[in-house]
């Protein structure tokens, strides 16, 4: 055939065609919303791009994990919500995978009781929507709370209110970020050990080894700098407990809420998991005289993490997602901000796409993760 | 909800408001109906009660614009919009007219594209906290926890005030004043910040109003008024010309009761003008010669469209302060008729 009639023949193929014409529809669409936004935002005398990110944000935030105020940059502001989204999506996650598993053997156990008892949660807790699960922890901890003037000390130094959870903080005086540093290296060097060794299948006490790579350079540094640590202990002083370190009742009500919600997902998956590995594998375990705690541990569940990881990693990207619903009572995590922000400088366009860059890098990075993950946990063919 | 509505602004921005932009004062005469963008949850503000009915001062606003511009004041459709719905409404054209208490400010004026009339309620910030606090006046607030409405201006000037004057404070921000509200009643904050009108009616509604003062001190000027968006001057000197015609009314003691009364029997060469008996004032901005009778009929002058939705009239009894004629204390006074 010749070249000329092989090419027409290829194209003429309905599939192409049809593929050809729709990458253009999609072209001609993003083309002509752009125009017709850009003619809007013309009209409507409205600044667009984000030269606004350097500008000075007119607004408190509240918590915030870095020195941020009044006065500095809409981008420091941005920056504040996206770590208190990452704050709580990461603990959520903890959490909630921790709080799944137990469910998951809760429902596995053979006592009538605790398996009905993690059903009835599993089935409360997914079938109510996760705005109002939120909309309740917060009003419960707002209304159901003691007032701060009244609150509730277990333990000298710890307070629970309405105004959220007050405990005393580790102050480092001096050179203290110098000494987290010198923890980090700590950490590095005892993982790196730890990973050798399992590694060169050298066995022996490793593990005081590790501990003291954990620990020397901390102190090493604490001696050298003469870096001060001291225990900052919170105390009723005006209107609020002045020091420590605060949890606030909306970061708990988020963090609960999800927690709660996605745990009840995570325990169906998991429990769909230790399900799927066959019963011959506990026997056989059994017969080689493991006790139930070991048999779980060694056997059941590293076979069972195959079939968990890639629907747990939809729950982990859910959960990151629906931290946004966190807005509805106040925590001011990165959609509080652009909310903010919109009512300052009316560029939703702008606003709402750093929504979805932030989102979309957070979903993509657990993705990733996960997914290496995966692929470690997969069965090797030999 | 917030995202919810963050989403449909940035639609609205993308696709919305294709129509091409023609004077509003001829498309609403066009569609004999005025939209109109308000509340309905604040009694004497913007209110929607059980049998359907809205009332409140920014709604009777959009009933007297109906009244000048069509005629009618019931040819006004009302909107209610939450507060971050409120400007993507406008952008969009859902809306002809904003009356929903926004603050006029320079910047909205200029990089936000809008046109402020009035300003036809003058207000300002305050605080309101327990009685049993201690706290006398804003000063005294430093270190406080203050629950404030997220994405209003209150959140912007309450932070200028606390950082000028080198105090410190938590804000806790709420969705909606139905949120707010019931987060300062329980203790969550030591303080709640709105303009004082609206800090009464909640305290009224509490059911402990007598545990609770509204401090004196008012931190910012809030100058609220109806909005249009820019491009649109025939309509912006319609509703402009009637805030001061409610205005003059109140000055030539022209109420509601007696309007019809002075058309027949005035002879005041000044007021047969001001209600179009003589004269084509009307004409010349493009409404009927007798709109100011249509829109007195319908609200009545500026004292009585104030007292009756919030002044002494109404349940909330705000003094009427800046709001009053300047022959009486207040700061209102309005151009000539000539």
């Amino acid at each position: 055939m010749r070249p000329v009639a092989r090419f027409y023949r290829s194209v003429s193929r309905p599939g192409t065609v049809a593929q050809a014409l729709f990458l253009v529809l999609v072209v001609a669409l993003i083309a002509s919303v752009t125009i017709v936004a850009q003619g809007n935002l013309d009209r409507l005398s409205v600044k667009s791009g984000y030269d606004f990110l350097w500008e000075r944000a007119p607004f408190e935030l509240g918590e915030s994990l870095i020195d941020y105020s009044a006065g500095d940059t809409y981008f420091r502001a941005y920056l504040v919500g996206v770590l208190n989204t990452l704050k709580v999506a990461i603990l959520g996650i903890v959490l909630s995978t921790v709080l799944g598993l137990f469910i998951a053997l809760g429902q596995l156990s053979p006592s009538v009781v605790v398996a009905r008892m993690c059903r009835l949660y599993i089935e409360t807790a997914r079938n109510v929507p996760l705005l109002m699960q939120l909309i309740f922890w917060y009003a419960l901890m707002t209304g159901g709370l003691p007032r701060v003037k009244q609150a509730l000390s277990p333990v000298e130094g710890v307070y629970l209110s309405n105004r959220g959870l007050v405990l005393p903080a580790l102050e480092l005086g001096g050179q203290g970020w110098v000494l987290f540093a010198a923890l980090v290296l700590g950490l590095l060097l005892s993982a790196a050990l730890l990973l050798w060794k399992r590694r060169s299948g050298v066995t022996g006490g490793a593990l005081l080894l590790a501990l003291a790579l954990l620990c020397a350079p901390v102190l090493v540094t604490f001696l050298a700098t003469g870096a001060s640590v001291s225990l900052d202990v919170p105390e009723l002083k005006g209107f609020n407990f002045r020091g420590g370190m605060t949890v606030s009742p909306e970061f708990l009500a988020v963090l609960l809420g999800l927690t709660l919600y996605t745990a009840a997902f995570n325990a169906e998956v998991i429990r769909g998991g230790i399900m799927g590995v066959p019963k011959g594998q506990t026997e056989a375990a059994t017969a080689l005289g493991l006790k139930r705690g070991k048999i779980m541990r060694l056997v059941v569940i590293p076979q069972a993490m195959r079939i968990i990881i890639p629907p747990m990693s939809n729950n982990y990207l859910n959960l990151t997602k629906e931290s946004s619903l966190a807005v509805a009572i106040g925590y001011p995590e990165v959609v509080r901000v652009a909310t903010v922000t919109l009512a300052e400088t009316s560029q939703s366009i702008e606003c709402i796409s750093i929504i979805m860059l932030v989102f979309l890098s957070i979903s993509l990075t657990t993705s990733l993760l996960m997914n290496w993950y995966n692929a470690r946990a997969e069965v090797k063919s030999r | 909800m917030a995202f919810r509505t963050i989403v449909a602004a940035a639609a609205i921005s993308l696709l919305g408001g294709v129509a091409a932009q023609a004077e509003l004062l001829d498309d609403i005469k066009e569609k004999g109906e005025l939209s109109c963008g308000t509340l309905n949850y604040l009694p004497g503000v913007g209110f929607l009660n059980d049998k359907g009915e809205w009332s409140g001062f920014n709604v009777d606003f959009c009933k007297a614009a109906a009244a000048a511009i069509l005629g009618d004041p019931g040819k006004a459709k009302m909107v209610a919009l939450t507060g971050p719905q409120k400007f993507p409404a406008l952008d969009s054209g859902e809306i002809d007219i904003l009356a929903r208490s926004v603050t006029q400010t320079v910047s909205r004026e200029t990089t936000l594209g809008y046109d402020f009339i009035g300003p036809n309620h003058m207000t300002g910030q305050g605080f309101m906290v327990p009685k049993d606090s201690g706290v006398t006046s804003v000063d005294d607030l430093d270190g406080a926890t203050i629950c404030v409405l997220g994405g209003t201006v209150t959140e912007r000037y309450m932070a200028d005030y606390f950082a000028f004057r080198g105090m410190t404070f938590t804000p806790v921000a709420a969705d909606g004043s139905d949120q707010m509200y019931p987060m300062y009643f329980d203790g969550r904050c030591d303080a709640v910040t709105q303009e004082p009108p609206y800090m009464a009616i909640r305290r009224l509604r509490s059911g402990e109003a007598e545990n609770h003062v509204i401090l004196d001190d008012i931190i910012s000027k809030s100058f609220e008024a109806p909005v249009i968006r820019e491009g649109s001057p025939k309509l912006r000197e319609v509703l402009q010309w009637m805030h001061y015609g409610m205005i003059t009314a109140e000055e030539m003691g022209i109420t509601q009761a007696n309007v019809e009364e002075m058309v027949e029997t005035s002879k005041d060469p000044n007021v047969r003008r001001f209600l179009g008996v003589d004269g084509e004032v009307g004409e010349g901005l493009g409404v009927s010669n007798d709109w100011m009778v249509n829109v007195i009929k319908a609200v009545g002058n500026y004292g009585e469209f104030y007292d009756r939705n919030l002044g002494k009239n109404s349940p909330l009894g705000v003094e009427r302060g800046m709001n009053a004629l300047w022959r009486d204390g207040g700061v209102l006074t309005a151009p000539g008729w000539q």
